[in-house]
């Protein structure tokens, strides 16, 4: 969707959508929410919706920086671990790679 | 019209068709070895052992070498890792291998050729099967069994290592090594090098429990198996029926059993066995038939003669194992629900009353026996044996070697078996489970006797001689254990049927003895006797049951159809099969007691079995997709540069001709101009 020909009050609306919907456990919606309004909160001259756009981005990006810090975290621990923790490790793979311990 | 298109286009398909033989360009790239053989990976109860590739196939340079010198040189000197030595059978030793493990940066994998047969080549433990053995019966004072053994069987080698049979490929990999890598080695890393692709990736890692657990788990994207329990069937037959009148099971009889062994192994896919096991097994079977000539109906009501073979002995006594498994729960010889059953006795292992194993032989004339403890049972058959032949005989107590008895008496220290082998010491096969323990080894001959009074055309100081003082010696003596008095009759064992076993297992299939048996054609070239996965059965073990069989049957009649229609007795077989290896068109109806039972180890049907107790067998194979090796020219690495420089230049050209082109694409493109609706007006 091209945002520019998009009306600023519906730009606010997909934004905080896009910024909702990201509580259902997707950070990636919050990271595309992020980056797609990035220029309409940042870089656009001022508006009367942009305060609220900028809000909703701000918040999109912690939450996503805040889940991929955990995530990289957990899989980097994950993959440390994995070989040590036997069966547990097993049990949370989906896919175990081929002809290593 | 049409017919002149399309004539001479289908002509011109098929003559493409026909003569167009289109080589990829891959395929000749690369030459393929296909006489060679890989070494691949087994996993216990807490480790694994065996070889594996990378994935996709290890890659390496070749560098031939004629001794361990010329290994040194390229280990020191090697400009153009990694490399993988090509090496003649006798430098495969522990010693080598622990020194390319260290070099594991400058080698990535080992490839073995047949040159001479080495004066030794066995890569079992010095002790076979030591963590399933009775203690103190190896080492540390007892005799070391297998002297010669480095063990690399069990050994975790972290790269590929392949064997190659034909001398033809060893000359092409040397041709291509002389003609680009032997020369200024300085200067290897600048040029084209010979090299090699050794593929032979394993799925399975860790241990057996890990890979059983990973092969069993539900959740798994795409499921995979990544090792199976090695295994087969055991055999076991009797003497006379185990039912009375063909209908009511006699129970608590008393069993003196004979056994042997049936399977080997291999560091590579390829075995061989001929000592062991496969005259072990002969030996049983001569023994078999020549028991039923000599005493065709049992002497006595409450004891018989019980032949089991064993499968999987090789890995820590699988066969036997399983079989005292079953017999202790009261599931042998079938699978009982509350303990019995009304066509079957159950046999259990008190019932029996004389275990003699009849271990591996090889031309001699002595024959030790080794057992445990001094008992009556054991000095009974010791004096038997020595009345029964002119081999000499000796006793040898408080000796076990490797053999299935040691199954047996770890679970009963008093149980009276003993191990017959031509050796006091140390295994008499400098070959144990090698790919050399082949006739050579035993200097088999065959002679393909055909009519019964050739049989002296064979020399009676040959394997097949020697095989028969034995059989004779044993089976006599258990005529005398059973009937209570020495045999007097002339019956001799046939030396011509033992000449036709051993040519069966060792050199061809497709024999006489397996025409007897009415066996489907066979492929020429001889069975591999290692145990296998558990859910692939071998194809030697039904044939060597069809052929004890045909040895311990009684004949029931003509035969003919109604032969294996017969009302069925569940205590029975009925069988078509020839009544002697000279005449095979006369064929008789044998009713045989029977049977194959499983060997895979008690470890993977108990249910929350602990895999480190070292209680039962626990040898898993892993599973592969692709086990090959090929040669190829590594092109030097400035012609590999100057490739993948072309190729980043022309992707990016590519982009900047795209770019070029769309950013100008209203110039270059018309647009085309959309029509005017026209208006109603």
């Amino acid at each position: 969707m091209d945002l520019t020909k998009v009306p600023n009050e519906k730009k606010l609306n997909l934004c905080r959508t896009y910024f909702k919907i990201g509580f259902a456990l997707l950070p990636f919606i919050w990271t595309v929410n992020a980056i797609w309004f990035f220029n309409e909160a940042f870089r656009k001259p001022e508006y009367e919706e942009q305060k609220q756009i900028k809000k909703y981005v701000v918040y999109s990006a912690i939450g996503a920086i805040l889940w991929f810090t955990i995530l990289l975290s957990w899989l980097i621990t994950f993959q440390i671990n994995r070989v040590t923790w036997g069966e547990f490790a097993d049990n949370l793979s989906f896919i175990i790679p081929l002809g290593s311990p | 019209m049409l017919k002149r298109i399309y004539l001479p286009l289908l002509f011109f398909v098929i003559i493409a068709a026909k003569y167009g033989y289109a080589d990829r360009t891959k395929d000749k790239m690369y030459y393929f070895i296909t006489n060679s053989t890989g070494c691949y990976r087994r996993m216990n109860g807490t480790h694994q052992i065996g070889c594996t590739s990378k994935r996709g196939g290890s890659n390496g340079v070749i560098h031939y070498c004629e001794s361990e010198k010329d290994l040194d040189f390229i280990l020191e000197n090697g400009k153009a890792p990694p490399y993988i030595p090509v090496m003649p059978n006798n430098l495969l030793t522990l010693n080598i291998v622990n020194k390319l493990k260290k070099n594991i940066h400058t080698i990535s994998g080992l490839v073995i050729h047949n040159k001479n047969t080495p004066e030794y080549f066995t890569h079992d433990n010095q002790c076979p099967n030591i963590n399933s053995n009775l203690k103190n019966t190896c080492g540390d004072g007892n005799p070391i069994w297998n002297k010669h053994g480095t063990g690399l069987l069990f050994n975790n080698i972290p790269f590929p290592l392949f064997f190659i049979d034909s001398d033809e490929d060893v000359k092409k990999i040397k041709d291509c090594f002389q003609k680009f890598n032997n020369h200024s080695f300085e200067t290897q890393n600048e040029r084209t090098l010979c090299s090699l692709q050794l593929k032979s990736f394993m799925f399975g890692a860790t241990s057996t429990p890990t890979c059983q657990r990973r092969s069993n788990k539900q959740t798994n994207i795409i499921p995979v198996k990544f090792c199976d329990p090695l295994g087969d069937y055991n055999i076991w037959s009797s003497l006379y029926p185990v039912t009375d009148k063909d209908k009511n099971p006699i129970q608590n009889a008393s069993y003196i059993v004979i056994s042997a062994k049936m399977d080997t192994t291999s560091m590579f896919e390829k075995t061989a066995g001929a000592q062991s096991p496969i005259t072990g097994l002969v030996t049983l079977l001569g023994v078999s038939k020549y028991l039923k000539t000599i005493l065709p109906e049992n002497p006595t009501e409450d004891k018989n003669v019980l032949f089991l073979l064993f499968n999987g002995e090789t890995y820590d006594y699988i066969g036997s194992q399983r079989m005292l498994y079953d017999m202790k729960n009261g599931n042998f010889p079938v699978k009982n629900e509350n303990g019995e059953n009304d066509f079957l006795p159950v046999i259990r292992p008190e019932q029996i009353s004389l275990f003699i194993e009849i271990s591996p032989i090889k031309s001699s004339k002595n024959l030790y026996v080794h057992h445990l403890k001094d008992n009556e049972k054991i000095a009974g058959i010791v004096a038997k044996l020595q009345n029964a032949t002119i081999l000499n005989i000796y006793p040898v107590k408080g000796s076990l070697p490797p053999a299935s008895l040691h199954t047996f008496v770890k679970n009963d220290h008093n149980f009276p078996g003993a191990i017959l082998t031509d050796y006091e010491k140390t295994f008499s096969n400098n070959f144990y489970n090698s790919i050399y323990d082949n006739s050579s080894n035993i200097a088999y001959k065959y002679y393909n006797v055909t009519e019964i009074e050739n049989g002296k055309n064979i020399p009676k100081n040959s394997i097949q001689g020697y095989i028969v003082d034995v059989a004779t010696a044993l089976a006599k003596s258990v005529y005398q254990e059973l009937k209570g008095e020495i045999y007097r009759g002339d019956q001799k064992l046939d030396i011509v049927l033992i000449d036709e076993l051993l040519h069966c297992y060792l050199e061809n299939p497709n024999c006489r003895v397996h025409q007897v048996i009415s066996g489907p054609k066979l492929q020429k070239t001889p069975f591999s006797l290692y145990v296998g996965i558990d859910n692939h059965s071998n194809l030697l073990t039904p044939l060597v049951a069809m052929v004890l069989g045909w040895t311990t049957g009684d004949i029931s009649g003509e035969g003919n159809i109604n032969c294996t229609n017969i009302p069925k007795s569940y205590s029975h077989k009925f069988y078509n099969m020839s009544e002697s290896i000279y005449d095979l068109n006369s064929t008789k109806c044998f009713k045989v007691t029977l049977n194959q039972t499983e060997a895979i180890s008690p470890a993977f049907i108990i249910d929350d079995y602990d895999w480190s107790s070292g209680q039962y067998s626990t040898w898993s194979e892993s599973t592969w997709d692709d086990i090959s090796m090929r040669v190829f020219l590594k092109p030097s690495p400035a012609h590999e540069k100057l490739t993948i420089s072309i190729g980043s230049i022309s992707m990016i050209l590519s982009f900047a001709i795209v770019y070029f082109f769309k950013t100008r694409s209203h110039i270059l493109f018309i647009p085309s101009i959309p029509n005017e609706t026209p208006t109603e007006c």
